[in-house]
């Protein structure tokens, strides 16, 4: 079937997206200095994780940063081996959702562990990193 | 509200269909639906076409696909609920008949998705969900998505990789009875369990394939229902969810939380239970899906779904027949006709019109459970003869 007659599009289409990051900037500053932090609403007390200036409980825009610390227990994971093809460069990953003190869950890579020791239940703590192409990002780590 | 039937089905072949542009490709359900309805498509008020688009170019495929079977004119609009794009036009449809705009409507899926070549699919379906948390840094796909569930229920309930073999085995040993399924040969757990991993634990065995297709279904109003046939197909409830964007903010990974909110409202819409269901079509874009479904529709309890797998419950002759058209994994899974094509199958059923794969009918009532992304979208649709 793949002999079909077929017109190959010549226009075409290369989308960039440029994403807004001014009302998360402090989440992403601290990260730069090594620190997890998330919002906090100062009406309900509940806290969201990924931080959002408005609160989805309550829908106050009032709201603190609160340091969420290092430490998470590993909830579930996967080994991704077949991978986007705008990660073709990075190694096959193994992505973990880890649940800090307090509940907050967090789905980020889990590195510098190998597959066959990762384990639910076992402890990590979440680290900060810096792509190549200078955007801070975070991950966990075994503990 | 007005009472609405099914009063027509259409159904394309699944597969690769690179002999067919996006409009070509819904005619051919679209026209077998309006032929089986008996209806003249000028009386049709409304049509509501399913589709996700991304991979196709056509950024208006509502009003291609209407023009191309000549419905310019109709009330229109494109719906996406990811992979319930399908029940989500259903719906639409539903609503505007039951809602009294018009005695006619359809629900059209349709996609298209191998205009572009496989890695650019992955990509696209890999980026639905929280794109900027959990895609731009971490590189998500489809199949991560459900692997962090697979996980979770193998860890809780002792459901083995070869549990979600069993499920890619029946769905292929169904798919092979069905004409218009992209894969028509059978598998063995051995084959299914010895396929590349995609994301551990799961193998491309346990993954629905990238399809093209459609699907279309006519809907009436009672009146012009029993006017038009003398096995309508009765609508007899659409329950809906959803739940959080970002996987972090979900309570637990071993189920689908919107998918039990779903068939909760629909089992108390159609005033029916788990037990009063003849036959059911449930979304196994993964085979880890599949044994999910079954306890969140409640045809077992949380944990036994692979139970019911191993004792071949959900097969021709056990309790509850699931997926007997194949399946996502073997019919195929054209993402915004899926929903229809389960709507489809579900109706002939019903009028005792699916063949060789026909199930017993006793109580007359069937099933669509269809979910968008992981869980993101819920939608679970009761049809009954009465």
């Amino acid at each position: 079937m793949s002999e079909e007659p077929m017109l190959h599009s010549r226009r075409a289409l290369t989308l960039r997206f440029d994403l807004p990051v001014s009302k998360t900037k402090e989440f992403w500053d601290s990260l730069r200095s090594g620190k997890f932090v998330t919002t906090r609403c100062t009406k309900c007390g509940s806290v969201s994780f990924p931080p959002q200036s408005d609160c989805p409980q309550c829908m106050g825009s009032e709201h603190e940063w609160v340091d969420l610390g290092r430490d998470a227990t590993l909830v579930t994971f996967t080994y991704a081996s077949v991978r986007p093809p705008s990660f073709a460069s990075s190694d096959p990953y193994i992505i973990a959702i880890g649940e800090f003190s307090g509940g907050v869950k967090v789905l980020a890579w889990l590195e510098r562990a190998k597959q066959d020791e990762v384990k639910q239940g076992m402890k990590l703590k979440i680290m900060a990193r810096v792509s190549s192409e200078g955007n801070p990002f975070y991950v966990f780590e075994p503990a | 509200m007005s009472r609405v039937a099914v009063v027509g089905v259409g159904h394309s072949r699944f597969g690769r269909r690179t002999d067919v542009s996006i409009g070509e490709l819904a005619f051919e359900s679209i026209k077998q639906a309006v032929d089986d309805a008996g209806v003249d498509r000028k009386d049709i008020r409304n049509v509501v076409v399913g589709n996700m688009g991304g991979w196709s170019q056509e950024s208006l495929p509502a009003v291609v696909v209407d023009e191309y079977a000549g419905l310019s004119g109709a009330g229109t609009m494109r719906v996406e609920a990811a992979c319930a794009s399908g029940s989500a036009a259903l719906k639409s449809a539903y609503d505007s008949v039951a809602g009294g705009d018009g005695n006619l409507a359809m629900a059209v899926g349709v996609e298209k998705m191998t205009e572009v070549d496989t890695p650019t699919a992955i990509e696209l379906i890999g980026r639905a969900g929280s794109y900027f948390w959990e895609f731009e840094n971490f590189g998500m796909t489809f199949p991560a998505y459900y692997a962090l569930h697979a996980v979770a229920h193998m860890s809780k309930f002792g459901t083995t990789e070869e549990d979600l073999a069993r499920v890619a085995v029946k769905a292929h040993h169904y798919g092979a009875m069905n004409p218009l399924a992209q894969f028509q040969k059978e598998i063995t757990v051995e084959k299914a369990l010895g396929s590349q991993v995609v994301a551990w634990p799961l193998k491309l065995f346990d993954a629905c394939p990238l399809t093209d297709g459609s699907a279309a279904v006519v809907l009436a109003s009672e009146e012009v229902a029993k006017k038009l046939t003398d096995t309508p197909v009765w609508i007899r409830g659409i329950g809906s969810s959803s739940d959080s964007a970002n996987l972090g903010r979900r309570g637990s990974y071993v189920g689908l939380e919107a998918a039990v909110r779903a068939a909760n409202a629909a089992y108390s819409l159609a005033k029916v239970g788990p037990q009063d269901i003849d036959v059911a079509t449930a979304h196994d874009c993964f085979t880890i899906a599949e044994l999910m479904a079954y306890e969140d529709l409640g045809f077992c309890k949380k944990g036994d779904g692979a139970k019911m797998i191993r004792e071949g419950q959900t097969e021709i002759g056990g309790r509850i027949p699931v997926n007997l058209d194949g399946g996502l994994k073997a019919k195929g899974h054209p993402i915004g006709a899926t929903g229809v094509s389960m709507t489809v199958e579900i109706t002939k059923q019903l009028r005792g019109e699916a063949g060789r794969h026909q199930a017993p009918i006793r109580k007359g009532v069937g099933l669509v459970h269809n979910i968008g992304g992981t869980g993101h979208y819920a939608y679970v649709t009761i049809l009954g003869r009465d």
